[in-house]
């Protein structure tokens, strides 16, 4: 594509208006088998000046619990999930545009001081969700492909990253069903080994003939298959837009949040946390459109009966996104083993809500508790100051924030009073 | 070719007018003063100004009044699907339309090419309606400089599969493979837009 982009005006509209034309050369091939392509210029993100002094500003009105600070770790643009690396060099991050950035702290001051596009030769589209296995391959699941990038930790540096197709282009979903909204997919590695992918469906509330198309592919569900492409397999169904996954480090069950019908009212229906206690299970859309608040379009029709509803209900509309269980041992022992989760904000609501970090502490039952651990993003005139996707957690038990309206990761530690 | 998509425009456009007329005869006039009050719900995504903040919603400051409303009109009535839009315009009569496109129109748009690139290099297929630098030379197309990637991408791929209709871009998708859309949308979404302030 290159070459068109240097070309003529004129070559460039015959190859737009001609059908038939060669596919051109995808840069994945070259490096699946280790080849320069010949690409050497990131793109790198001023870390200091008055945009970065902005967001500091913003976050002195945040409030979080005593003992705990926040703090800017990196000027990200568009930020949303992240990856930690294993090795704890590098934070990969995701955007719903066409880039994945990889934040670097070299020198362990817990601030970042390098943020520079990830595998510039390749064209992403919405590489929303990166994740890692515990030996370092890096998955990226986008809008309609997920590749693997292998010691991605190592290979970050140059512009020419190891990448293979773990789900090629045009097979994660049909083509026909692609759509730009519900399409930021996150990932995770299941306890099995297995990877597994969010998979939202496109609509505010599908319409029937759409159920055993979506129902076959995992759309408006999780799938999971083996880290090699094969064994796919539907995981869940009944989501709707399900934009946030962890693995309880204890069960090794799958917890994930989903996002709720829009145009039911400011209240209605609840958000959702969701406790997946075993592959197969029903969560409920499109008949119940949040929590066992029933959708006008499936009012009179029959549930499935084993439809398995939220584990903790969440403020309507709020769009709860990216979770992490946290795992560390530097905060307080109440928030070990609770979930943090970021809470992106409303956009069509009356008085915006959300735009905050919520924590959540899993019951004996099952079940789980909630309640906002960072909030301030939104201003005295309801305008958002910010708005947190993601949670993860650095290797020393602080968590990392990101937030796609200021481009920004923060991180947030706990120094006791 | 070129010169017969040129002719099938001119036809085209002519039909547009007169289908136009009718179609806004009946709109209120719009007062951008209140159309700014009414934007709050508009600017989550959009921006109080038009920059969007969100990288599927489009720049729409300082496209023309009408060409906002037109598009509100059409998610209002299902002509235009989209999973936020279909919520939003459905609450909207046809005075908030008319204010918050008066609102939107009364901001300036304008557009820098990125160093090293030409208009020579732009896409021929693209600039009669939507000019070199992505600032429309008409009424009924939209700005598309700085619009993202993503967005130009989803577009033209709904109107290649025909999720979203129009008279002539329909036409000219059709004929796009995703590497010809991805080029197109990479040219106008590395030029960067400016949209000043109205007073």
């Amino acid at each position: 594509m290159k070459r068109l982009l240097l070309g003529t005006a004129s070559l460039l509209a015959v190859t737009a208006l001609a059908q038939a034309q060669a596919p051109v050369p995808e840069n994945l091939e070259k490096l699946s088998n280790f080849q320069t392509t010949g690409t050497s210029e990131f793109t790198f993100v001023d870390q200091t000046g008055d945009y970065a002094d902005g967001i500091k500003k913003t976050l002195e009105r945040i409030k979080l619990p005593d003992g705990f600070k926040i703090g800017l770790y990196a000027v990200v643009p568009d930020a949303r999930h992240m990856a930690v690396g294993p090795q704890g060099i590098v934070t990969f991050v995701g955007t719903r545009k066409d880039k994945v950035w990889s934040v670097t702290d070299r020198n362990k001051d817990r601030v970042a001081d390098e943020v520079k596009d990830f595998a510039p030769s390749l064209k992403f589209a919405i590489p929303n969700g990166p994740c890692f296995s515990k030996d370092g391959f890096l998955y990226i699941a986008e809008q309609n492909r997920v590749l693997v990038y292998p010691a991605a930790e190592f290979f970050y540096e140059s512009p020419d990253v190891a990448a293979f197709n773990v789900v090629k282009q045009g097979e994660l979903i049909p083509p026909t069903e692609e759509s730009y909204n519900h399409t930021a997919r996150v990932c995770d590695i299941g306890p099995d080994g297995k990877l597994y992918i969010t998979l939202g469906q496109p609509f505010n509330v599908p319409a029937p003939e759409k159920a055993d198309l979506y129902n076959k592919w995992g759309i408006g569900g999780i799938i999971r298959l083996n880290t090699d492409g094969t064994g796919r397999e539907v995981f869940a169904t009944g989501v709707r837009n399900s934009v946030g996954m962890d693995i309880d480090p204890k069960t090794g069950d799958v917890w994930f949040t989903d996002n709720q019908v829009d145009g039911m009212g400011d209240d209605i229906p609840p958000g959702e946390l969701n406790h997946a206690t075993a592959a197969g299970q029903n969560f409920g859309f499109p008949w119940y459109g949040g929590g066992n608040v029933r959708t006008n379009e499936y009012k009179n029709d029959e549930p499935p009966a084993d439809v398995v509803f939220p584990a903790a209900e969440q403020v309507a509309h709020a769009a709860d996104l990216g979770m992490k269980f946290y795992t560390g041992k530097m905060f307080p022992a109440k928030y070990q083993g609770a979930i943090f989760s970021a809470q992106h904000g409303s956009w069509n609501r009356t008085t915006p809500v959300g735009a905050r970090v919520m924590v959540s502490y899993v019951n004996e039952d099952g079940t789980a508790t909630s309640e906002p651990f960072a909030e301030g993003w939104i201003d005295e005139n309801g305008e958002y100051l910010g708005r947190p996707v993601d949670v993860a957690e650095l290797r020393d038990g602080s968590i990392l924030v990101s937030d796609d309206l200021a481009g920004a990761i923060y991180r947030i530690w706990y120094e006791g009073n | 070719m070129l010169r017969s998509v040129i002719l099938a425009l001119g036809g085209v456009f002519l039909a547009q007018g007169v289908l136009n007329q009718s179609a806004f005869a009946q709109m209120p006039a719009g007062d951008p003063a209140e159309g700014r009050k009414k934007a709050t719900m508009c600017r989550t995504c959009h921006g109080i100004e038009g920059l969007a903040k969100i990288p599927i919603a489009p720049n729409i400051g300082g496209e023309p009044a009408s060409y906002i409303s037109r598009q509100l009109i059409a998610f209002r009535a299902g002509a235009r699907t989209h999973e936020m839009m279909s919520v939003v315009a459905k609450s909207l009569d046809d005075q908030t339309i008319a204010d918050v496109a008066a609102w939107y129109a009364e901001q300036k748009a304008s557009a820098t090419l990125p160093a090293g690139k030409t208009d020579a290099q732009a896409p021929e297929t693209c600039v009669a309606c939507h000019g070199t630098e992505g600032i429309a030379t008409m009424e009924d197309a939209p700005n598309l400089a700085g619009e993202t990637v993503m967005y130009l991408d989803t577009q033209l791929k709904a109107f290649r599969g025909g999720k979203r209709t129009h008279e002539i871009m329909s036409d000219i998708a059709a004929d796009l493979s995703d590497e010809d859309i991805r080029e197109l949308a990479e040219w106008y979404s590395g030029i960067k837009l400016n949209i000043e302030k109205a007073k």
